[in-house]
């Protein structure tokens, strides 16, 4: 008879490594997702950066460019943590993913941490190249001090988006509900903050706009590149992206459905 | 469960499960055991509860009452240590679209704690015939390769208990006896063995005992041979045999010849 302490159950390390590399070579395969994920970013900074170029075209004052790279990240992120990410878990719940990596010794929590960790890693890389390309085209360098909290913003951004999006894969069972969902969603915030920063639909629209998942990013994105004109607003912006990333992963996390059906 | 000392403890216990969906009870009660090295069919019409039986035994769904032991390991108090014990070969592959069949291979075998180098990911799929298709996707391989990489990824920790839910479903004859070897191989090298198929030749072939499970309940259970000598002489299983009963009258008279969805 076997003895049932000679099975091991295989050591978290092990699972954690196979499934980070797994999913972050799918990830690197999705054509779609890094499209996704850089091609708004930067049709909005060339965008910007020939309408700031006409004459008269710098309408925003001195910190358009920063504000303009704010936006640029915060859509890059918008892109990767809340469309990709939903839209790569309900396709891979209605194909049979999880169920498959559910029959094995894994703990829940690790497929979903594993997941997790590579959208984070994704988000870094389009932040670094958003920041960049940004800072050649609109002329800007940042000190290292600036760097760091840029990135440190934009992990803090992604995992409220990824929040969101937990959310939108968490009650919606249906792919097809929540591919439709978060494009809709994601053109809503699109449009919710080039008009809020616009100021074309007045005040009112402005200041509602600013408290939006995406205006607030970038009301933070804009202040960590200059940090000595923090405002109170800079820092209840910090306490609403806090908010959104705890209701809406709260939300997403205590309704998930491991199954499509 | 209490185990009497001087009987074998059995592979796999199931005592009095009872699954539920609303107000349809799917599975009613339901209880068998699996002894070391036996392989066991689990039949039953669509929808008679086979596929909820075996997703409560890989610790899918929650039972409403009832108890799974694997291996001696309550597998739904302790669900992680009974699935390090099994192997389970799903009826939708559920594998990740975006990897080769090398790296679907090297994540299964890190989820179930074995480190796999390039070459011996090649050597375990030259074994089973798919060396060369090692840098293919899944979806590229034909129905036979695929089952035959489905139960390689469900063998690959050499499990105490395999499930196989109807692996030879749409396979050619000759990769259905290449399959059945397969599993006899399994049996051979010390595994435990439930499998479900709709296939009365194969059940006959392969299994040494079989579970007839109907709406939900257990219906019979015995090796082929005395599923046919028990109930050879049953009217309904007269009216359906031409010449000498088979498992197939036998079956059809115990489950009925009603067309089930």
């Amino acid at each position: 008879m076997t003895d049932t302490t000679t099975i091991a159950t295989p050591s978290i390390g092990l699972t954690l490594r196979s499934l980070l590399r797994a999913d972050a070579t799918v990830i690197a395969r999705s054509r779609q997702t890094l499209i996704l994920n850089l091609a708004v970013p930067i049709l909005i900074l060339v965008i910007t950066d020939r309408a700031a170029a006409r004459p008269g075209g710098n309408a925003l004052g001195g910190q358009a460019s920063g504000v303009m790279i704010a936006l640029a990240l915060a859509y890059g992120l918008l892109s990767s943590s809340l469309l990709g990410y939903s839209i790569t878990v309900a396709r891979d719940r209605e194909a049979g993913v999880f169920q498959r990596l559910r029959v094995t010794p894994t703990p829940t929590w690790a497929i979903m941490l594993s997941r997790l960790l590579v959208q984070f890693a994704a988000a870094i890389v389009t932040s670094i190249i958003v920041i960049v390309v940004g800072g050649i085209m609109h002329h800007v360098s940042y000190g290292a001090g600036s760097y760091v909290l840029i990135f440190l913003v934009a992990l803090y951004g992604a995992a409220m988006f990824l929040g969101i999006g937990q959310a939108i894969v968490g009650l919606i069972r249906s792919t097809t509900a929540v591919n439709a969902v978060g494009r809709v969603l994601y053109i809503v915030l699109l449009l919710l903050g080039i008009l809020g920063i616009s100021g074309a639909l007045g005040d009112t629209f402005t200041n509602v706009s600013k408290w939006t998942p995406v205006g607030a990013l970038i009301t933070l994105f804009a202040a960590v590149q200059n940090t000595g004109a923090w405002s109170s607003d800079d820092t209840w912006s910090t306490v609403a992206i806090g908010a959104y990333l705890v209701v809406f992963s709260v939300i997403g996390i205590r309704w998930f459905q491991w199954e499509s059906n | 469960m209490s185990t009497p000392t001087d009987r074998p403890q059995p592979m796999l216990a199931v005592e009095g499960l009872v699954v539920k969906y609303g107000a349809r009870t799917a599975v009613d009660g339901v209880g068998f055991a699996i002894g070391r090295g036996e392989i066991v069919g689990l039949l039953g019409p669509n929808g008679a509860g086979k596929t909820t039986t075996l997703s409560v035994i890989e610790g899918l769904r929650a039972p409403h009452a009832g108890t799974v032991t694997v291996d001696g390991v309550d597998a739904l108090r302790h669900p992680i240590d009974a699935r390090a014990r099994m192997g389970v070969q799903l009826q939708s592959s559920g594998f990740q679209p975006e990897l080769s069949i090398e790296q679907l291979l090297r994540l299964y075998a890190g989820l179930y704690g074995v480190r796999m180098s390039h070459r011996e990911a090649l050597d375990a799929l030259n074994d089973t015939g798919l060396e060369r298709e090692s840098g293919k996707r899944l979806k590229n391989l034909s129905g036979g390769q695929q089952q035959r990489f489905s139960l390689l990824i469900a063998s690959i920790h050499n499990p105490l208990l395999l499930l196989l839910d109807e692996p030879t479903s749409g396979l050619d004859p000759q990769s259905r006896r290449s399959l059945w070897q397969r599993i006899e191989n399994s049996r051979r090298g010390g595994g435990s063995i439930l499998l479900t198929t709709h296939s009365m030749e194969e059940a006959q072939a392969v299994c040494d005992r079989i579970v007839i499970i109907d709406h939900g309940k257990l219906v019979a259970t015995g090796s082929p041979a005395e599923l046919i000598a028990t109930h050879r002489d049953d009217p309904r299983v007269l009216a359906l045999a031409h010449g000498e009963p088979t498992l197939e009258d036998v079956f059809i008279a115990l489950t009925g010849s009603d067309l089930r969805d």
